[in-house]
């Protein structure tokens, strides 16, 4: 467990020096931040940008506060995940092909602990981002649209939550066979594509599936009640993270000692 | 100035300050570290051109892919 510690703080020293605790949140908030504000000026927009004849009435209805909400959880759930991957991509590739890994191992470091203290970091990286996005989102929604009670926020937080971080377990897992952190984000994003699609279109038979979680919250927003499979897609996203993370080890330690 | 006195400004300010000072913040530290940093990927005046002048995603573009040394 110290052995553990000291590695989880090498990881959390590592991402302050990289800035990753600076631009990370910044660009969830931002990420966040767009969506209402686009959606309160769009009439403005729509007139600036000219192109109407004179005299064109256009009437937008006022999105509800649910409705924006909906609007930036989705921004995270296509860039967010896109920026997820982009910095977790070579959490142990690039360590592993610039030959830190290597040396870090050589050490009585069981490879248990060097993978799940990473994991750790990262983790706490994307929650601490994501909720310090999502509280900004919140007071634009509140400030230009209207309140939203805490706790339906705080709960769509969480739900849309476990989706992200599967997405990121699911990059660790691939970062334990693969050295080049470009293959690993190629792949991670093509199997994000693929389970969304599938589980949208099949979504009578997959309604377990961790994918559909974003969806979940969306009717969650929209109708205030907790669709019956939310459960479900829980436990098999919880039960999929630490099959991940315990494949990830195995792999990971086969092919190290190979 | 006709133009100053006819933004509604006690509604704009709680808007549009909290995202300036984001930016800037962004800004600022990408080019502290841009003139820390040993070698970029790619030439380092480049990506003080892109971290000053492209707004927003320069500083993004920069820590994602500038920092990153083989």
């Amino acid at each position: 467990m110290n052995l553990w510690m000291v590695l989880f703080n090498k990881e959390l020293v590592e991402m302050s020096r990289n800035f990753k605790w600076i631009w990370v949140p910044i660009v969830f908030i931002l990420l966040a931040v767009k969506e209402p504000l686009t959606l309160y000026y769009m009439p403005q927009i729509i007139d600036a940008l000219g192109g109407l004849p004179e005299g064109a009435v256009i009437e937008l209805p006022v999105p509800s506060a649910s409705e924006v909400l909906i609007a930036i959880l989705g921004q995270f759930n296509t860039l967010g995940v896109l920026i997820i991957v982009l910095t977790s991509m070579g959490i142990i590739a690039a360590e592993r092909k610039s030959g830190v890994a290597a040396i870090i191992l050589v050490k009585p470091v069981s490879y248990a602990s060097f993978v799940t203290a990473k994991w750790a970091a990262a983790m706490l990286l994307l929650w601490v981002s994501y909720f310090i996005g999502y509280v900004a989102s919140w007071y634009y929604v509140v400030i230009l649209f209207e309140a939203v009670p805490f706790i339906d926020f705080f709960q769509s937080f969480l739900l849309n939550g476990i989706w992200l971080s599967f997405v990121l377990t699911m990059t660790i897992f691939f970062n334990s066979f693969n050295k080049s952190p470009g293959v690993v984000g190629f792949i991670t994003i093509a199997i994000i594509i693929l389970l969304s699609v599938l589980s949208s279109s099949f979504s009578h038979w997959l309604q377990w599936s961790p994918s559909l979680l974003p969806t979940y919250t969306n009717t969650f927003l929209l109708s205030n009640e907790i669709p019956d499979n939310v459960l479900s897609a829980i436990i098999v996203a919880i039960i999929g993270m630490i099959v991940l993370l315990v494949c990830s080890i195995s792999i990971f330690r086969r092919k190290e000692l190979a | 100035m006709e133009l100053f006195n006819s933004i509604n400004w006690a509604a704009i300010v709680p808007i549009i300050v909290p995202i300036i000072l984001i930016q800037l913040i962004l800004l600022i530290i990408a080019v502290i570290d841009l003139c820390r940093i040993e070698k970029t990927n790619g030439p380092k005046w480049l990506w003080a051109i892109i971290i000053l002048f492209v707004n927003l995603v320069g500083p993004i573009l920069y820590f994602v892919i500038g920092r990153r040394n083989q």
